[in-house]
């Protein structure tokens, strides 16, 4: 007698719904070989119409398989199962519990002809060897339950073409065992001895008219060609260390669907080098797939690629298709957010170059190095420095759009970028990015008050320099919120007083109290708890600075008071005790001196009073070229 | 003479040549060529234009570098010269001439600004 199965239960749980107690045949049982103790079993359970191969037992029923009451072919009813979904989307279902209603013998053979399910919907038929039909269900790479899966279901499987890395071999063996097509499951499973790929079809070997995407390639599998355009090409580099030496070269190619980076190295390099050349498209075969090394590559692609001796490298003709660079433009103003150290595509105008300056390195090797400013639509500059060969032919003169794929983003100066040994430098690229940049320059941008992410002067905090002038403190009531506010201004030194402006400290390192006279030879440091029987002289200035606008009396530290005055405080205490003339004089030489100043400025409360309180943190010498610039910038602003 | 030093001497560059003929002026450039008489030379202000000065005695050192040119402008165009300033390279801050043109070119358009002719008269 035959208990009828449950005809699209199978078809029904591969898509995720719940099936009422399914009465399913099981068709084959497996053992998972796994590391922690309780076996699993892999079930492959049919509904007469189609195969579902990810069943799971669950533990609790492991029994059934151990005292083999379940062999394949008897009929079950599934009474609770539970439908998970793995990571990469993939379906299982565990079997919670189950009956048997039938064994293998009562039932006596397979009931029906089930095809496996797959979950794309496609059912696949018997005959049809494609590869399609059996990949949706299996991931690409190696994972969740272990390449005996594959091995185990795949003689069932019309489809031939599977990713398991391991033993291929013993599934045809296992094919003959059980009543599938053996003979279609043979050929299949032989051929492809690496996985093919799950996404291209182009699986089915000897395709050289069919190309492969980059976005495609992997490590797991061998047949593929590409055509890419080379875009960017190395030098041979040696290297020569403990373990040998070698010559290399790499370069970098692109196709509509991503980018990759290839490497020869020794003979390829002697084979490759003066053939690839930068700009042209090439098919490319039968290479190494290996995962990205980050440190030698910017590029966005899990992989890379090492030549090998059979690698092949055909210059392609047909190259409309291809992009001529692939770059992914991060707006300048963005740079703040991005981390340091990351690598970033940048696209700008160049509103000045530095001239080339060599320099030595740590290496004492000499390389020249020039620094350019670029500025984008979003108003904001940054410092671009060139290495090398480009820095010394980079002409910044007629303001050209420089683009540069993969420069390093550091946190020099606040944000700046370097262009790396891989990194492409493009000058008036053929892209519309360049052509929109230069619109907007030649309409507007020249004029921008651009805000530099770059201070290579240490006179800003690196990222704002806050400009005023002494006047906007009272104007904008600067300080007067919770925090203390920073600004810097260019201001003239009109007086400083010369009374109390030294003050006799505690001797200790990085204690600078005020120590109390004993008299007796001896200075008590209150925070030390400690008597010395010395001091040293620390300086504490009270000038008065002004600029067109307003005068402001602010107070100068230690660093910032012996910038001023141009003297060790310990010069300034031993003259104020042999030479007073001397001493004046250093103060009459400070008067009308201008400086840029960085101060803090925050309103302070003390004993009932409130005043706002500036102090310098920063002096710094007038570069008058920057003022200039700064000048003249705000005037055009003002002017429009 | 005399009344030249005295008169207001404006800034300008090659293209203002033009406004100021038969007025003094002072002119600071890169010095271009000079003729081997040494009594005239070249001078490329920060435009990259350029412009000749005639001088009333032939020159007796080597002249290189950014000159400031004080004199008159002559009905062609040429600045006949009364006394000149080497601004030296090698000491100081090196003299960027482009941001000086921008600086002429605010000077020219916001005279009103920059009166420098009340100061000279007054």
């Amino acid at each position: 007698m035959n208990v009828p199965l449950t005809k699209g239960a199978v078809e029904a749980l591969c898509k995720g719904l719940d099936v009422d107690k399914p009465v399913l045949q099981l068709l084959n049982i497996r053992q998972i070989s796994n590391a922690s103790s309780p076996p699993r079993f892999r079930l492959m359970m049919s509904d007469g119409q189609h195969s579902l191969t990810s069943c799971l037992l669950a533990t609790q029923l492991n029994y059934l398989s151990e005292e083999n009451l379940l062999v394949p072919n008897c009929v079950c009813l599934l009474k609770k199962t539970i439908n998970n979904t793995l990571a990469d989307g993939r379906r299982v279902v565990v079997v919670m519990d189950m009956d048997i209603l039938k064994s293998a013998k009562e039932t006596g053979g397979k009931i029906g002809n089930p095809t496996p399910y797959n979950t794309d919907g496609k059912t696949s038929s018997p005959q049809k060897v494609s590869s399609s039909t059996y990949v949706p269900e299996s991931p690409p790479s190696a994972a969740v339950p272990g390449p005996s899966y594959r091995n185990y279901s795949s003689p069932r499987g019309r489809g031939g073409s599977f990713t398991g890395k391991t033993p291929m071999k013993a599934s045809p063996m296992k094919a003959s065992a059980i009543k599938a097509s053996p003979s279609k499951g043979l050929t299949m499973k032989v051929s492809p001895m690496k996985a093919s790929p799950m996404k291209a079809n182009s699986a089915s070997p000897g395709s050289s008219a069919k190309v492969n995407p980059i976005a495609s390639l992997n490590p797991y599998q061998s047949k593929w060609t590409i055509r890419a355009r080379v875009t960017n090409k190395s030098s041979i580099r040696t290297w020569s260390n403990s373990r040998g030496e070698g010559k290399l070269f790499s370069f970098e190619i692109v196709d509509e669907s991503g980018e990759i980076r290839i490497t020869a190295f020794n003979k390829e390099v002697d084979k490759f080098f003066s053939l690839v050349e930068q700009g042209k498209v090439y098919y490319i075969s039968k290479a190494t797939l290996k995962p990205a090394n980050k440190q030698y590559t910017t590029l966005k692609n899990d992989y890379e690629m090492t030549l090998h001796a059979y690698s092949s490298i055909v210059p392609c003709d047909d190259n409309q298709s291809i992009p001529t660079v692939h770059c992914d433009f991060v707006p300048i103003a963005e740079l703040e957010n991005r981390d340091k150290d990351a690598i970033i595509d940048v696209i700008g105008i160049c509103k000045s170059a530095e001239d080339v300056s060599r320099i030595t390195t740590k290496n004492s090797r000499e390389v020249s190095k020039r620094a350019l400013s670029i500025i984008d639509e979003t108003g904001k500059v940054v410092t671009v420095t060139l290495w090398g060969e480009e820095a010394e032919n980079f002409d910044g003169s007629t303001q050209p759009v420089v683009a540069i794929k993969g420069a390093r983003l550091s946190d020099f100066g606040g944000r700046s970028l370097s262009a790396l040994f891989s990194s492409t430098v493009m000058v008036n690229p053929d892209i519309p990015q360049a052509f929109r940049l230069r619109a907007w320059y030649d309409r507007e941008g020249f004029a921008v008050n651009s805000q530099s992410l770059t201070e290579t002067r240490s006179a800003g905090t690196g990222l704002n320099m806050n400009w005023k002038t002494l006047s906007d403190i009272k104007n904008e009531d600067m300080g007067h919120g919770e925090k203390a506010q920073y600004f810097s201004c260019v201001a003239t030194v009109l007086y400083i007083r010369k009374e109390n402006c030294l003050y006799q400290a505690c001797p200790s390192a990085d204690c600078n109290k005020k120590v109390i006279d004993q008299q007796n030879g001896l200075y008590r440091c209150e925070k030390c708890n400690k008597e010395f029987p010395n001091f040293k002289y620390r300086l504490l200035l009270s000038a008065n600075l002004a600029d067109f606008g307003d005068n402001q009396w602010v107070t100068c530290f230690q660093e910032t008071a012996e910038a001023l005055l141009g003297h060790s405080a310990e010069t300034l205490g031993h003259l104020r005790d042999t030479d007073e003339a001397a001493f004046d004089e250093v103060f009459q030489k400070a008067n009308f001196t201008t400086h840029i100043f960085k101060n803090r400025v925050k309103l302070e409360t003390y004993n009932d009073e409130s005043r706002v309180k500036v102090t310098v943190m920063e002096v710094q010498p007038v570069d008058h070229r920057e003022y200039s610039r700064r000048l003249l910038q705000n005037i055009y602003k003002l002017a429009r | 003479m005399a009344s030249l030093l005295d008169a207001s001497k404006p800034r300008i560059n090659c293209s203002m040549l033009s406004q100021h003929i038969g007025r003094g002026v002072c002119f600071v450039g890169r010095v271009e060529k000079v003729h081997p008489t040494g009594k005239t030379f070249s001078v490329s202000d920060g435009e990259g234009k350029s412009a000749t000065v005639e001088l009333n005695e032939p020159l007796e050192e080597e002249l290189s570098g950014i000159v400031e040119v004080i004199g008159m402008v002559s009905s062609k165009g040429v600045i006949t010269t009364t006394t000149y300033n080497i601004l030296r390279e090698d000491k100081g801050i090196p003299f960027d001439l482009e941001l000086y043109n921008e600086a002429l070119k605010v000077i020219h358009d916001f005279p009103q600004y920059y009166p420098f002719e009340v100061a000279a008269s007054g």
